[in-house]
């Protein structure tokens, strides 16, 4: 007995686990525009959220055809931008990279959504569950990005096994 | 944490210096054959000084628990507790209060074999637990793995979840030693299996008065006592 206790005692059961679901990011498929049924990656993708000044870790200058976008859990709404075919313009100073900038297409997505709090465990606590999310593109006269569309009708991101929305370029 | 292991490490001291004096006390007994030691029995009533100490000690806890036991039979007790605690539970994610009274009663069985007139018992036991309580969520933050974009939602609206309830079994193993006549000190350590409990909607129960903490990965819980307990002696009986 006492040494069940001691086991107990000894168990990171504060300690969310990584295989518990939490507060889900928006997936998105990307497609081929003229052939819809097939992937198309995307060339040197840069993606950084509207306001924020970091890239968004694991897209800076990738190609992919899968991505994945946290979204904001104290507002109901989340802004990206999308760059294809990007480079970097270091302005005539390779050394400096302060003054550089991102050069390519950029494209607008805005994410509307309502959010509910759902109580995890003990060590998770609560995590945010999207629902009736909006995917737009904002026209900007040259987008890359021709269409989208949500996977369900009153789609929801309320977990990360398969995608939310599809898009074609 | 710290604070308890700390106190785990002196009440396991404490034990083996009872061990060392109970035994001690032994080899000092000198009595003659003649004699007819009889057993008092009664009923020992006492309080748990290890809440009251930690309710002191502890700024997220305050409690006391009365507790008293019966001697039916030469090795058989009737034994139940009576208390009330209140904890508050602070993570980086979730602050929460949790507040009632619970009572438990069962059967204490000694399995010391006490030499001559000393009344000490080291014992196994079991209970039945139930616990009335009110969980208040003062706060929580939502967690996310995807840290990009801070802060997360932090929502600071009091919710109250009152009239939960839940009930428990529990095995006890422990020690009773008379330090003066009639007069006891306890240590015990408690395992406790979770029956049923109310499920507070869209929340969990994160401690159960009486039941302690509770684990996201099993229905177990754990606990001890440290008693301070006085036998009112009402008859004796031969050994």
């Amino acid at each position: 007995m006492f040494l069940i206790i001691g086991n107990y005692s000894c168990e990171r059961d504060d300690i969310c686990p990584e295989s518990t679901p939490t507060t889900p990011s928006l997936i998105i498929d990307v497609f081929d525009f003229n052939s819809q049924e097939d992937k198309k990656n995307i060339f040197n993708l840069v993606i950084a959220g509207v306001d924020n000044e970091d890239i968004l870790p694991g897209y800076s200058f990738v190609s992919s055809n899968n991505l994945v976008l946290p979204l904001k859990t104290d507002v109901n709404n989340t802004q990206y931008i999308l760059v294809k075919e990007a480079t970097i313009d270091d302005n005539g100073t390779p050394d400096d990279s302060t003054d550089d900038i991102i050069i390519g297409n950029y494209d607008t997505v805005s994410i509307n959504y309502s959010r509910t709090n759902i109580f995890v465990s003990r060590a998770c606590g609560y995590k945010t569950i999207y629902e009736n999310v909006t995917l737009t593109v904002v026209q900007d006269g040259d987008n890359w990005i021709l269409s989208s569309t949500p996977l369900n009708p009153n789609q929801s991101v309320e977990d990360e096994t398969t995608a939310h929305f599809n898009i074609f370029h | 944490m710290k604070q308890q292991r700390t106190l785990t490490y002196f009440i396991s001291s404490l034990i083996l210096l009872l061990f060392c004096v109970s035994v001690h006390a032994q080899n000092d007994s000198t009595v003659k054959d003649s004699i007819i030691i009889k057993e008092k029995y009664g009923l020992r009533v006492g309080g748990d000084i290890g809440k009251l100490i930690r309710s002191f000690a502890d700024d997220d806890y305050s409690g006391f628990e009365v507790m008293a036991d019966y001697r039916l039979k030469k090795r058989l007790y009737i034994a139940g507790e009576i208390g009330f605690e209140e904890k508050n539970t602070i993570t980086d994610y979730l602050d929460i209060t949790s507040k009632g009274s619970y009572i438990k009663g069962g059967i204490d069985y000694n399995m010391y074999q006490n030499w001559l007139n000393m009344d000490n018992m080291i014992y196994t036991g079991f209970r039945i637990g139930a616990s009335t309580f009110s969980q208040n969520l003062n706060s929580f933050t939502v967690y996310t793995t995807n840290q990009y974009w801070e802060p997360q939602f932090t929502s600071n609206d009091l919710k109250e979840f009152n009239g939960l309830t839940a009930l428990w079994v529990e095995l006890i193993l422990g020690m009773k030693v008379e330090l003066f006549n009639n007069l006891f000190l306890g240590l015990n350590v408690q395992l406790k299996i979770m029956a049923s409990e109310t499920e507070p909607d869209n929340f969990g129960n994160v401690y159960v008065p009486g039941f302690n903490k509770t684990f996201d990965s099993s229905g177990i819980g754990v606990g001890y006592g440290y008693t301070m307990s006085y036998r009112i002696p009402l008859y004796k009986k031969d050994k």
